[in-house]
């Protein structure tokens, strides 16, 4: 397929009202792959994770997912895209006037077209393989955040994603349920094949789960490697960030 | 970068600005009215998927929300707006036998249908723009988008299609309440005869168009502005209260413009006879 990684950013370039955000951006993504992305608030990560998908369009650049260039699709063009590749979003978002299930049933019915009674049937299924059988006739807004996390996933499994997009996905979870949620990505990595592209900022989860990460700083993968070459690196900027140190090389917009 | 721009382009600039931002706006609200009438013929054309329910669900709701609101709002101002008729005629000109066909059909081609809409387009207005605009901040819509469903779709052209009729159905109510209590205030506070107020003899077919045309148009344009204000919110919950703002504010604005510019093209119509 023409040379082309699973996933990949070529020279990706966005700005908002004139302020760049990404300012060529190179990245590959292999098939099974668990990627983290890691940076500083602001910086693009979910920017970044939103145009593979389509939900911004970018300003220059190439995007290519599966031999396929995807960055030009309308919105209908991506449906196909967006049933291969899943998203679970930052704030754990799921529909608030829908209960569990009928959350759960949405991209069944519409994606796969499966009838409602049907869907109903597979997502209370899908509910109780992340323990949450109980919990299928509340609303969102009747849980935990840690119970919300976990709806929202499976109902970015139901489709079985070739690739999940992980928003921050243990911003905000006590570290038991953080665990779990690197438990689940590495299960999905290494015996479905998925591939995981998880932006955080979670180092315990990006040192134990990544195969490697990417760096972003000032709009461009500034480094790329895996959790122990990042460790060790020497370049001060990623020394900075790795330590948490508030002052250093690192320029931060806004600050 | 060069040195700073001198003060004409700066200034051009300046002007400049709020325009490209108008038109782009403009250009938006557009795309969502075409986008909403899109979403009808997928939704109801051949192989659509009907939102079943959704309909009835939300004219419930924009009823329920603001059948009483209406109801007492129309009914004072008819009140006050007949107290204000029969002082004024009975100064002027002494006879109060025209004073119900007046009103009639002022009631029936503009009162009725643009007090009703501006009352709606603050209740429904708001709660379109607050659920879609909250929807929007907290990622949902791209939620929706996620699961293969059009925000628009899903959203807009339920509200779309329930505000429509609501907003005829409670036409028809506000104005009978606001021609029942002209009415009754003409009859307690000036004697004037029940028989003689309640005398439908003025209104024409054409005032009866007008004022269905009038409803129709607010209820359409009610839930296309509020939905565009929605869509645009950003940011956290400061972005929804600004969108809610916006809706209410764009939507009364609308229903007046249009009322103005629906009264005119009637006008030019018939011919200056209304
Ligand atoms: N839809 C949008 N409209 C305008 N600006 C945006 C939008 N989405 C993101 N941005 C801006 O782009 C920058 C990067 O955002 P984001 O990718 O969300 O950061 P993070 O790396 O923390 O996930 C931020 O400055 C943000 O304000
Ligand atoms: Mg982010």
């Amino acid at each position: 397929m023409s040379g082309r990684a699973f996933v990949e950013f070529v020279g990706v370039e966005k700005a908002f009202a004139g302020k760049p955000v990404l300012r060529g951006m190179d990245l590959a993504i292999g098939k099974g792959e668990i990627l983290y992305i890691i940076g500083t608030s602001g910086v693009g990560k979910s920017v970044t994770i939103k145009h593979l998908v389509g939900f911004l369009p970018i300003d220059k650049g190439e995007i290519w997912f599966d031999g396929q260039r995807v960055d030009r699709l309308d919105e209908r063009g991506f449906y196909p895209v967006r049933r291969r590749v899943g998203m679970v979003f930052q704030n754990a978002t799921l529909f608030d006037a829908m209960t569990l299930t009928e959350n759960v049933a949405l991209p069944l019915r519409k994606h796969q077209g499966l009838g409602w009674k049907a869907a109903l049937a597979d997502a209370r299924r899908r509910l109780a393989q992340v323990y949450l059988a109980d919990f299928a006739d509340r609303y969102p807004a009747e849980l935990s955040d840690g119970m919300r996390k976990r709806a929202a996933i499976a109902r970015t499994l139901t489709l079985a994603p070739e690739v999940v997009l992980f928003d921050e996905p243990t911003t905000g979870l006590d570290p038991v349920n953080a665990r779990r949620i690197d438990r689940l990505i590495r299960e999905l990595s290494r015996t479905l094949g998925v591939t995981a592209v998880v932006v955080s900022h979670d180092l315990p989860s990006i040192m134990s789960v990544a195969d490697r990460v990417a760096f972003l700083y000032q709009g461009r993968v500034h480094a790329l490697a895996t959790p122990a070459e990042l460790a060790a690196s020497a370049d001060p900027i990623v020394q900075q960030f790795i330590a948490g140190r508030s002052s250093g090389p690192m320029e931060t917009p806004g600050f | 970068m060069s040195a700073a721009p001198s003060l004409p382009v700066r200034a051009l600039a300046a002007l400049g600005r709020p325009v490209i931002a108008a038109a782009r706006a403009t250009l938006e609200l557009w795309g969502v009215l075409i986008g909403t009438l899109a979403g009808i013929i997928r939704s109801y054309g051949k192989g659509g998927r009907r939102p079943r329910g959704a309909v009835v669900a939300q004219m419930y709701a924009i009823g329920n929300r603001s059948l009483v609101f209406v109801a007492v709002t129309l009914g004072f101002i008819g009140m006050v707006m007949m107290y204000q008729a029969c002082l004024q005629f009975s100064r002027a000109i002494g006879d109060l036998s025209q004073v119900g066909l007046q009103f009639l059909r002022l009631v029936v081609s503009d009162f009725g249908p643009t007090l009703t809409a501006m009352m709606l387009a603050t209740r429904v207005g708001a709660g379109i723009a607050a659920e879609i605009g909250s929807m929007k901040v907290t990622e949902q819509l791209d939620a929706l988008r996620m699961s293969g469903v059009l925000p628009i779709d899903y959203l807009l052209v339920p509200r779309f299609l329930a505000s429509i009729v609501m907003t005829v159905a409670l036409t028809i109510l506000g104005a009978a309440i606001m021609y029942g209590a002209g009415g009754l205030t003409a009859w307690l506070s000036f004697g004037v005869n029940p028989r003689t107020f309640f005398d439908p003899a003025m209104v024409q077919p054409r005032h009866l168009a007008l004022g269905l045309v009038k409803a129709v148009t607010y209820g359409a344009a009610i839930p296309i502005v509020s939905g565009f204000c929605g869509l645009r919110a950003r940011g956290s919950s400061e972005g929804v209260g600004w969108a809610t703002t916006a809706a209410v504010v764009g939507s009364s604005f609308a229903v007046i413009a249009l009322d103005f510019a629906l009264s005119v093209g009637a006008l030019w119509l018939f011919g200056g006879d209304l």
